[in-house]
């Protein structure tokens, strides 16, 4: 009987959350759109936001069911930078995007494969872990080719403006159908993430996981393979943010990916997953994604400094956890 | 002492409480009876400054209240024991008798005081066996209920609630926690005491008040009161039979148990369930009646001996192949290892046995109406399959983790305290379910501290003692008294300190 109110405010606070999200997406696009008439609510303005929102939004899926097992992996930047250089030093001086590809990707799910192996056999916890990968992936950025970033630009005959199909450059700065290739892998990624999350076995696992380990083991749900599965995922998805940064870039460097993890985590909570574990939202995940490339849209377009962008990011990011668990204020 | 007159509890869209009555006096024991879900723990939370009421008033010596505030209750002398004691298990007991209001020398921490004031609480509580400077961990759960106590004394406190205090002790135990509350009522402590076993009422109380759906029943009636009325009184009409006809058994072999062993809770166990039985192991608090059902499911890992569940041998710490091969486990701890409680009552259900409704995508209309059909078949109330686990009742909850396995089709049921904390009323309904699944063809191992339910419902009653099981009894010979002479150690006095291996 005890919790029937606090619950109830939970549970209409969780819905809340997602419509408030939204709300808050129309909200700033409509403010910059008051602030910026010219230059805020452009295609082109729209199209830059995406393309970057893309990158960390790819990172954020993959988060989001590290989260949902009430895990956390700080790896993720530092994975993308020691992808990029490693599939770059694969193609260097000749090789194809596919190779660059397999290669950036298969390094960054090796990666997480070690976080997994660590956290699940090693009985390490995530936090630590995943922070010694979030050295370890940056030192191997840097040792792998004597801390210089690798060109990437003429990868099956990528330039920039027209990139042909399938070169390097055309997933970060081609178009299809008027839309950049990035946001359409990053869309079909989110699509992807829901019904895994939603409608599979295994995302039915992770939250039951997160939720109460103890209950979901005793319910059969094999709770060392879940949760080895969320790290190799995020991995994954760290080589597929990894392609997507270097092809926008056409080089891969490694300082790339600086912090990149704090902008998944943030995205990811302010969606309204519980860093508790135990519930998740890929919607709220899109939408928190959505929320931090408007609003640093329009504080760049404000001519508001990265270190004002900075403290406003962790200013969210506390408001959004504060508010996700009204029941625990006293 | 304390008087509580037409309170009124609203939580939105449930009225806990619609104006109940309900007075303490000085040195009685005053008994609170209730099914679950009559609103028992909202009222302590409302005397114990837990929640604040939305209506009546709560007087303390005469002096109202203030709403929402634990201090100002403890201040004025009403103290609280709640059923899962909160005591910092590493800490020594001084400190947990003392926790958040430690006296101080100085900005120091008075240890040699503490210690002191400890013991002498103890010493009023009888207890005086008990070190103050030992972590409450190497304590058993009677003398753990001790320092609670003795947390309670150290406020000051005229006024004691107990919540449900017997649940978590066996029949020893509870023997020295009535001859504790003895000495409070006779130094004049009133004891509010509550309890879903109505023959310790009639042991200790004074006088009962009855509450049922948020509103008094009966209002500090004689403790003398007959059985048969109380449960009348409770459930809005009478209980006609409480134990239906026990199963035969004498079907094959389902589930085998070979010299089972993990030191120190179990020193070798074997046992066989046939289909169609309900095999009992009865025992004492400790005796690791829980650690041989964990282990037979492979959730802890066994040090030796084997699982065979119809002839097929189970690959240890793999309760998910234990699983597969037809086991089912509803845990003790309901809240803590049962269920998901902020998961609907469908995934609580469905999450056993997600292949059946997964072919690549999970259909989940179909998993909706299966689980509701489930939680039909068991009258599990509510059994919208949309709802919250964490909404429904001890007993309902029960229901819905016996819907899992029964969606599951499991082959041999294990059961660890089916009816802890669950009302009469609801009790006679698990048992009922529980003897059909039996005479359905499922094997039920089922453990319980009431030997008095073994007695009543197994085909034949095992007795644990000390991680070993010493005694076999049929169950239609079976009697209380019996299974609690095999559960004693011949020679054991009380003791209540664990030796720390």
């Amino acid at each position: 009987m005890s919790s029937v109110g606090a619950l109830k405010n939970r549970l209409g606070a969780l819905e809340f959350q997602e419509y408030a999200l939204g709300l808050v997406v129309i909200a700033l696009f409509v403010a910059g759109s008051i602030l910026r008439p010219e230059t805020f609510p452009t295609w082109d303005n729209v199209r830059n936001m995406l393309t970057q929102a893309s990158i960390i939004g790819v990172l954020a899926v993959g988060m989001t069911f590290v989260i949902a097992t009430s895990g956390i992996d700080l790896s993720v930047g530092s994975m993308v930078a020691a992808a990029g250089v490693f599939g770059g030093i694969l193609v260097d001086p000749s090789g194809s995007t596919l190779l660059f590809v397999l290669g950036a990707v298969g390094f960054a799910v090796l990666l997480g494969t070690i976080n997994a192996t660590a956290i699940t056999f090693g009985r390490v916890v995530p936090f630590i872990a995943t922070l010694a990968m979030f050295s370890i992936a940056r030192g191997l950025a840097l040792l792998l080719n004597d801390k210089l970033p690798v060109g990437l630009l003429d990868l099956n005959g990528g330039s920039f403006g027209e990139p042909a199909p399938f070169s390097l450059l055309w997933f970060g700065t081609g178009k299809v159908l008027g839309i950049p290739v990035s946001v359409w892998i990053f869309l079909g990624i989110v699509i992807g993430g829901w019904i895994l999350l939603n409608r599979t076995r295994f995302g039915r696992y992770v939250v039951a996981v997160g939720g109460n380990r103890e209950a979901a083991r005793i319910a059969g749900v094999p709770v060392r393979k879940v949760i080895f599965s969320v790290y190799v995922l995020s991995g994954l998805m760290a080589g597929i943010a990894t392609v997507l940064l270097c092809a926008r870039l056409g080089s891969a460097s490694p300082v790339s990916g600086n912090l990149y993890e704090l902008d998944a985590i943030g995205a990811v909570v302010i969606g309204g997953t519980s860093l508790a574990g135990g519930r998740a939202t890929m919607v709220g995940t899109f939408l928190g994604v959505l929320t931090f490339a408007l609003i640093f849209s329009l504080m760049t377009q404000l001519d508001l400094s990265t270190e004002i962008q900075q403290v406003t990011k962790g200013a969210i990011v506390l408001g959004a956890v504060l508010l996700q668990r009204p029941e625990a204020r006293y | 002492m304390l008087e509580v007159r037409g309170l009124v509890k609203d939580y939105p869209g449930v009225k806990a409480l619609r104006g109940v009555d309900f007075e303490v006096r000085k040195g009685e024991v005053h008994c609170l009876l209730g099914p679950n879900g009559a609103g028992k723990s909202t009222l302590i939370k409302c005397v114990s400054g837990a929640v604040e009421p939305s209506g009546g008033e709560i007087l303390v010596h005469g002096e109202p209240l203030p709403p929402r505030d634990p201090a100002g209750a403890l201040a004025r002398g009403v103290a609280t024991i709640y059923q899962e004691l909160d005591l910092v298990e590493d800490l020594d007991v001084a400190h947990n008798v003392f926790l958040g209001h430690e006296p101080r020398r100085g900005p120091l921490i008075d240890l040699a005081r503490m210690r002191e004031s400890s013991a002498a609480l103890l010493r009023r509580l009888g207890h005086e066996k008990i070190d103050p400077r030992l972590p409450v961990r190497a304590l058993r759960p009677a003398a753990q209920q001790v320092v609670s106590i003795a947390r309670a004394l150290s406020y000051d406190a005229q006024v004691l609630i107990m919540d449900e205090p017997s649940a978590i002790l066996d029949s020893g135990e509870i023997e020295t926690l009535f001859e504790v509350v003895g000495r409070l009522t006779a130094e004049g402590v009133g004891v509010v005491y509550i309890s879903h076993r109505l023959d310790e009422i009639k042991r200790i109380g004074d006088r009962v008040t009855v509450l049922a759906d948020g509103a008094t029943a009966a209002n500090g009636i004689p403790a003398s009161t007959p059985t048969e009325e109380l449960v009348r009184l409770m459930v809005g009409r009478k209980v006609e039979q409480l134990y239906p006809e026990r199963p035969r058994g004498g079907g094959e072999v389902l589930l085998e148990v070979r010299d089972l062993k993990r030191l120190p809770a179990v020193r070798g166990a074997s046992l066989d369930v046939r289909a169609g039985e309900i095999l009992g192991i009865g025992g004492l608090v400790g005796s690791g009646r829980s650690e041989l059902l964990r282990l037979i499911c492979g959730i802890d890992r066994r040090e030796a001996g084997e699982v065979r569940v119809a002839g097929e041998r189970l690959a240890p710490n793999r309760p998910d192949r234990a699983i597969a091969a037809g086991l089912g486990l509803a845990p003790e701890d309901r809240k803590s290892q049962g269920l998901l409680l902020d998961w609907d009552l469908t995934k609580n259900v469905t999450i056993a046995d997600l292949g059946r409704f997964s072919r690549g995508l999970l259909n989940v209309g179909q998993e909706r109406v299966a689980a509701r059909e489930q939680l039909r078949s068991l009258q599990t109330v509510p059994d919208n399959p949309d709802r919250h686990a964490r909404l429904l009742s001890g007993g309902n909850q029960q229901k819905v983790v016996l819907s899992r396995w029964l969606l599951r089709e499991c082959r041999v049921l294990l059961l660890d305290e089916p009816t802890r904390g669950v009302d009469v009323a609801t009790k006679a309904e698990i048992y009922r379910i529980v003897v059909g699944l039996a005479n359905s063809g499922i094997g039920v191992l089922a453990v319980s501290s009431e030997l008095g339910e073994l007695a009543g419902i197994c085909t034949r009653v095992l007795v644990m003692r000390e991680g070993e099981l010493v005694a076999e009894v049929d169950g239609a010979r079976a009697t209380e008294q019996e299974l609690l002479a095999h559960a004693v150690a011949p020679t054991a006095g009380p003791d209540l300190i664990e030796e720390v291996a």
